[in-house]
């Protein structure tokens, strides 16, 4: 009976697997097709001076951010104080761990909590 | 070595669930290369901690319950997390013809992870965790966090007396389409009966679908006992935050042989109401319903009568981390008798960096 189980809690890590692989190419064209590309560097553009280009994006990854941030933290959390940005990446990482929310989400909500 | 016994069986059987797990990492990371972490800000360590005063009466008898429940969390690296939660609580009430509030502190160790995030998709967790089985125990039980100061009736179906399992657990969140994401957890727990760190031998895995769109998320869990009884427990839960409105509709179901039930929970803040506003947006009322049924296996975590119970509470923030918590609630157990139960309470959060937070 317990071998059972173990192994059907096998076959469905497995699928999990196969499933997020399935999704991964999905995902890439979806996002790429529907928001701004998630934020690759958090930090960086907070503290340089935009340029016109620069600022647009700026512009598009804070209000997607700020939609993410409503979206996923406000489920659980009244909006929180500001803390210091290195502080916001750890709680962000505790909190990706914690609710399970995506990569991309991490991106976007950390770049709009440390702006 | 906490993993194995001498039975064969059971040996091969995670032989194969570690197996599974290898290939399940091997597969994710071959399907998005090599994990790509965009925090340039480097995270610090911090130490956090939830506190409260939570003081109720229930059937006519005080309870005093002050609490405190330190957090750390220390991030390695990129890719690797240290957090830990113990909880110190007390639970003080007057013995039979005294005044002298009396009762013993507890102390319990929640979770002592290490977390590595392998990839987009997956995160390896070892360690003793909280049990992944339904919302409330994960998300919503730091009394800085729930609603309502009162557990649901049904909250140890599927997390045990201790809310918490010791083993290894893999979980994540990924978009499956533009408008819908996917998260998992599955786990196996190991038996452990030291003093604080108690957990059951079990596997299990808890799904769910959030639509980003209309905010509303539902899933369901599942766990198999591998000790004792070797009963299954299953349950689903769903939440939902409509967009026009600032209102949480929360809940859950469970079932397992010690029982059953459910609850369902509303919480709305005054913010869109047209009077007294600077005062009303601090304001939330809640509301919750629930229901629990005993079954065959009574279990002593769980009430030993059937059970209905409807609860009305106000909460007032003076800041985001800081608030007054109040509820009433009416406990109906036709076998069992009736009883008020009020709660007045407050709690706090914390948030220290163990070094310079701002960017260097």
């Amino acid at each position: 009976m317990t071998a059972r189980w173990l192994v059907l809690t096998s076959l469905a890590l497995g699928a999990l697997g196969l499933c997020s692989n399935l999704a991964s190419a999905q995902e890439a064209k979806n996002v790429a097709a529907n928001a701004p590309d998630p934020p690759r560097a958090a930090v960086a553009h907070a503290n340089a001076a935009p340029s016109s280009a620069s600022s647009q994006d700026d512009a598009r990854w804070r209000m997607e951010g700020e939609k993410r941030f409503a979206t996923n933290c406000g489920r659980c959390h009244q909006a929180p104080h500001k803390y210091p940005p290195r502080v916001m990446a750890t709680a962000i990482r505790h909190m990706r761990v914690r609710a399970t929310i995506t990569d991309d989400d991490m991106r976007y909500i950390l770049r709009y909590i440390t702006q | 070595m906490l993993f194995f016994r001498s039975n064969s069986t059971l040996s091969a059987g995670l032989r194969i669930l570690l197996a599974a797990a290898a290939l399940f990492g091997v597969a994710v990371g071959q399907a998005n290369g090599q994990v790509e972490d965009s925090q340039e800000i480097k995270p610090l360590p911090v130490f956090t901690m939830g506190t409260g005063f939570i003081s109720s009466f229930e059937g006519g008898t005080p309870h005093l319950g002050p609490l405190i429940s330190p957090i750390f969390l220390i991030p390695i690296g990129q890719n690797w997390l240290i957090e830990s939660r113990d909880t110190f609580e007390a639970d003080l009430t007057p013995p039979p013809g005294s005044n002298d509030f009396k009762g013993d502190l507890q102390k319990e160790v929640d979770y002592l992870q290490l977390d590595y995030i392998a990839n987009r998709y997956a995160t390896v967790t070892i360690g003793r965790f909280l049990t992944p089985f339904g919302i409330y125990n994960e998300r919503l039980y730091p009394i800085w966090i729930r609603d309502l100061q009162s557990d649901p009736l049904i909250l140890p179906l599927g997390v045990g007396p201790t809310n918490a399992s010791t083993g290894v657990m893999f979980r994540g969140g990924f978009n499956a389409t533009s408008k819908i994401e996917v998260n998992y957890a599955a786990y196996f727990s190991a038996e452990i009966s030291t003093n604080r760190f108690e957990s059951d031998r079990a596997i299990g895995e808890r799904v769910g679908i959030f639509l980003p769109g209309p905010r509303l998320e539902a899933g369901g869990s599942f766990e198999h006992l591998l000790q004792d009884s070797r009963s299954n427990a299953f349950g689903f839960h769903f939440a939902w935050q409509p967009r026009p409105l600032p209102l949480d509709i929360r809940g859950e179901y469970a079932r397992s042989q010690n029982g059953s039930g459910y609850w369902i929970e509303s919480a709305y803040r005054l913010n869109q109401v047209p009077v007294w506003r600077d005062q009303m947006r601090h304001v939330q009322a809640v509301a919750r319903m629930q229901q629990f049924y005993v079954a065959t296996v009574p279990s002593e975590s769980l009430l030993p009568v059937n059970t209905n119970m409807f609860e009305f509470g106000l909460n007032y923030y003076f800041q985001d981390n800081f608030r007054f918590v109040s509820s009433y609630g009416r406990q109906f157990a036709p076998l069992g008798g009736n009883e008020n139960v009020w709660t007045l309470g407050l709690t706090y959060r914390l948030v220290f960096p163990l070094g310079n937070g701002d960017v260097e």
